[in-house]
């Protein structure tokens, strides 16, 4: 009855299309959610869509979560493009962090802003690196399957954090509570937008998609990437070095997951804490599945998957739906977009007659 | 003779940038031996898919005993009474016979009654002389006895129409007239089986009718009591096949390749190579003939440095280069020209363009520092389709799309445009048509005049005859026996490939 057919060009409008009635449908199967809840679907959405897009407050607060979601995805999209699975952004973000915090709390005093920040930038990338080289000499040397090496390093970053939070980075003046003071001016990357919390990462997030880009279509790296990905054997015998590349590709990702994860502490909780939003790691896999692997379309993604996440954390306050609902809501669009990604890639036919 | 049971009806098929098949009529009898022949991208494959519920046409009917039918799938295809082989096998290697016959099956429950489908798949066995034990697992068996289940597998799912694609590609000339002697008999029973294949020699031998495909158009349907080869090839081709390739004499130059006492293990950790010893001069083709299996491609891999040697010696130009890297093995001058295509030969997914440039994307002009130079991959990749005759339909379409005949002259293209000393050919015209086949044995036959040094590794004993200077037999990792071309009798050669004649023949040098 149903039948998939390989396409080998898809149409612009098609390209366009798909995503918009793949939220259409995920939109639908939320609201019935939302309907056991005794709540209005259409007012919880025109809720999430004005908490998203609906004030220049709401609309920069997505473009906040659009920057770490940005800086992550395109690394990504680099040894996704190998086939090489980086779970382990959540990890290298934690990484990031942390070694940027180590400069914001020790170095503060002794440096210019300009100076303290472009250090931090290069710790916060450089921990991330170290973070992800480790399964990538795993992989190199042993052939450890990445997807467990990266998320079993996910929960040690983890616990680095939390033993760094209840004891040696404590601030004593905390209560008890386990945060470091909050950054000096010195150490918090500077705004980009006044009264929003935009900070200079965008224009970090929107340099690395561009050069990303770059890497991929027009250097030799990224063409030897793009064998490796689609035919190891041919990769292997036309003499690319596949461990190097996937070395320096997971540099290059865990250095951005660890940029992203630094820009976050400087530019939005100006302190080390124990929440500080590693799932970004995670939303960011998503955010490179649906744009494609383009580095480019992930620029507009993270947007929208910043909005979904801002607007429907306003409606838990404002609306008081319980918050498995807003997940709810979230899961069933992402799940929609993540099953159209299929008539990309195919044509669909019913009893014989093509659909789309 | 006897009554129709399937007809097709102006079957039209489009694929993008490809009209695939345009209007196909033909009808398939009761008990007869249907061949389809035809160049590659001829849509054989496209109109036996059709059949097969795998594509749907664009236009056009088909009909069953007089009745219209439409194949959605291959389960509609199966409870039609249409089995299809496929050129790969749809086999699960870990399993047993008995295993592969039930998997898809619709009408098992819970329970599997083991013993009763083991009665019917040894009743079927028994029938058409396929002597095939339901308890064995795949993998233990020759290729000719996997291609013997995927006929029971047709036979037990009630297949009164079965289609071969091309299933002589990977047997030896012994297990094909097995096949033939099976497929005549299934015919007398009734069965229609519709037969694709490129060997015209075969074809003539088997069918009983003949459709002739061309460039996705029907070039006619003919008895084959009827014609010839001569005129079949050129119903094929749309022109005059030459069947015996000009040869200029042999101008053996220096040695180029030695290989000494080498030994290696193939995939499952079994010593495949057992000693081979061969050299091979400048300006000659040696011709490597066996059945696939017996260690060839292990062979090609190894000198190639794709594979490990665990013992012995590769020299080329008197330089040991053992183990190398497969970079620094094409840097000394050996290039390959790999048994699959798909897997090993090209990037699927990538373009022509970036297939194209595969050997030189790290050497000027092309590489420009750190960046490529995408407009002198442009023009290159221009050059060798042009240089060449390949058919693009359009550069920065995926290879994939491309026709067998298509890629494999993109990949020898690539290849001897490196200028190589040691040229390493496997089953270079495997699964090609006549036309392709002819264009590549050709251009091996150029290199050869150009004093490269050239080992041709091939199941199809007539392509080793044609253009070799000196045949060699490998069977079990062995070389068995090596002859000059002038004194190869194809007889005692099919023999030796089959393991009986062990005794060397006149050694060459």
């Amino acid at each position: 009855m149903l039948r998939f057919e390989k396409r080998e060009k898809i149409s612009v409008q098609l390209r366009i299309l798909i995503p918009l009635i793949s939220i259409l449908l995920g939109v639908l199967v939320g609201g019935i959610a939302v309907m056991f809840s005794h709540v209005n679907p259409l007012t919880v959405y025109k809720a999430i869509f004005i908490g998203a897009f609906g004030s220049t407050y709401v609309f920069s607060e997505t473009i906040v979560v659009a920057i770490p979601l940005l800086l992550i995805s395109v690394g990504l999209i680099l040894v996704f493009k190998m086939n090489y699975w980086n779970i382990g952004a959540y990890g290298q973000y934690i990484i990031g962090a942390i070694f940027g915090t180590y400069f914001a709390l020790n170095s503060a005093e002794t440096m210019s802003r300009p100076i303290l920040l472009t250090v931090m930038c290069i710790a916060g990338i450089v921990g991330g690196a170290l973070w992800a080289l480790i399964p990538a000499t795993l992989k190199a040397y042993w052939k450890v399957n990445e997807v467990i090496s990266t998320i079993l390093l996910n929960y040690i970053a983890l616990y680095i954090l939390k033993f760094l939070m209840y004891g040696p980075w404590r601030n004593p003046q905390n209560f008890g509570f386990p945060l470091t003071k909050t950054f000096d001016l010195n150490a918090q990357l500077p705004k980009l937008v006044m009264r929003t919390r935009i900070h200079l990462g965008l224009i970090f997030g929107i340099i690395m998609a561009i050069i990303i880009w770059i890497i991929i279509k027009k250097t030799k790296f990224g063409y030897e990437i793009r064998v490796i990905g689609e035919n190891e054997i041919a990769a292997r015998y036309t003499g690319i070095n596949i461990e190097k590349n996937i070395t320096i590709a997971m540099i290059i990702s865990g250095g951005l997951a660890g940029l992203a994860g630094m820009v976050q502490i400087s530019g939005i909780i100006h302190m080390l804490q124990i929440e500080i939003n590693p799932d970004y790691g995670y939303t960011a896999i998503i955010v490179a599945w649906l744009s494609g692997l383009n580095p480019l379309t992930a620029m507009i993604v993270s947007f929208f998957l910043g909005g979904l996440f801002v607007g429907a954390s306003q409606i838990q306050i404002t609306m008081k739906v319980p918050i498995g609902i807003v997940g709810l809501i979230e899961s069933s669009i992402l799940f929609f977009l993540l099953g159209g990604v299929i008539l990309t890639n195919y044509k669909l036919y019913y009893k014989g007659r093509k659909i789309i | 003779m006897s009554e129709v049971i399937l007809q097709a009806k102006n079957i039209t098929k489009h694929f993008p940038g490809v009209l695939a098949n345009d209007n196909i009529n033909f009808d398939l009898r009761k008990g007869e031996i249907h061949t389809f022949l035809g160049e590659n991208g001829a849509g054989k494959t496209t109109l036996m898919n059709i059949l097969d519920g795998i594509y749907y046409p664009d236009g056009g009917e088909i009909y069953l005993d007089g009745k219209r039918v439409d194949i959605n799938s291959p389960l509609e295809a199966t409870k039609n009474g249409i089995g299809m082989i496929h050129q790969h096998f749809m086999l699960v290697d870990t399993l047993t016979v008995l295993e592969n016959v039930v998997l898809g099956l619709q009408s098992q429950g819970f329970y599997l009654n083991k013993k009763e489908i083991a009665k019917r798949i040894e009743e079927i066995s028994k029938n058409y002389n396929l002597d095939i034990n339901p308890y064995v697992k795949i993998w233990q068996l020759s290729v000719g006895e996997q291609q013997r289940v995927e006929i029971i597998k047709a036979l037990f799912k009630g297949a009164k129409i079965l289609i071969l694609d091309e299933p002589t590609a990977v047997l030896t000339p012994q297990e094909s007239n097995t096949l033939f002697k099976i497929l005549k008999r299934m015919a007398r029973e009734d069965k229609s089986i519709i037969f694709i294949s490129h060997k015209l020699d075969e074809v003539m031998k088997i069918s009983d009718r003949i459709t002739v495909l061309r460039k996705g158009k029907l070039a006619g349907t003919v008895n084959t009591k009827e014609i010839n080869q001569k005129e079949l090839a050129k119903m094929m081709v749309g022109r005059e096949v030459l069947f015996k390739l000009d040869r200029k004499p042999l101008n053996r130059k220096v040695e180029i390749l030695k290989i000494e006492n080498l030994e290696t293990y193939n995939d499952k950790g079994i010593k495949i190579l057992k000693g081979i010893n061969l050299t091979i001069h400048g300006g000659e083709i040696f011709g490597l003939a066996g059945v696939s299996g017996n260690g060839q491609k292990e062979l090609a891999e190894v000198i190639v440095g794709l594979r490990r040697a665990t013992r012995g010696k590769v020299c080329i130009k008197g330089e040991d280069v053992t183990n190398f890297h497969p970079k620094v093995i094409t840097k000394e001058g050996t290039n390959y020209i790999p048994p699959d295509r798909l897997k090993v030969g090209v990037v699927p997914n990538l373009s022509s363009v970036e297939n194209a440039i595969l050997r030189r994307y790290d050497r000027k002009p092309i590489s420009r520092g750190i960046f490529l130079d995408y407009e002198e991959a442009d023009k290159y990749t221009r050059e060798l389709i042009k240089q060449f005759n390949i058919v693009v339909p359009r550069e920065n379409a995926p290879v994939k799309f491309l026709s067998g005949g298509n890629l494999q002259k993109l990949i020898l293209a690539r290849e001897i445009k490196e200028e190589p000393a040691l040229l390493i050919a496997v089953h270079p015209s495997r699964g090609l048509d006549v036309g392709a086949t002819e264009f590549i044995r050709k251009k091996l036959l150029e290199e050869r005049d150009k004093g490269v040094a050239i080992l041709l590794i091939s199941e199809d004993l007539e392509e080793v005859l044609m253009i070799s200077d000196r045949i060699g037999v490998i069977y079990e990792g062995e070389i068995v026996g090596i002859v000059d071309i002038d004194l190869a009798n194809i007889n005692k050669i099919g023999l030796m490939m089959a393991g009986v004649h062990k005794n060397p023949l006149v050694k060459g040098e």
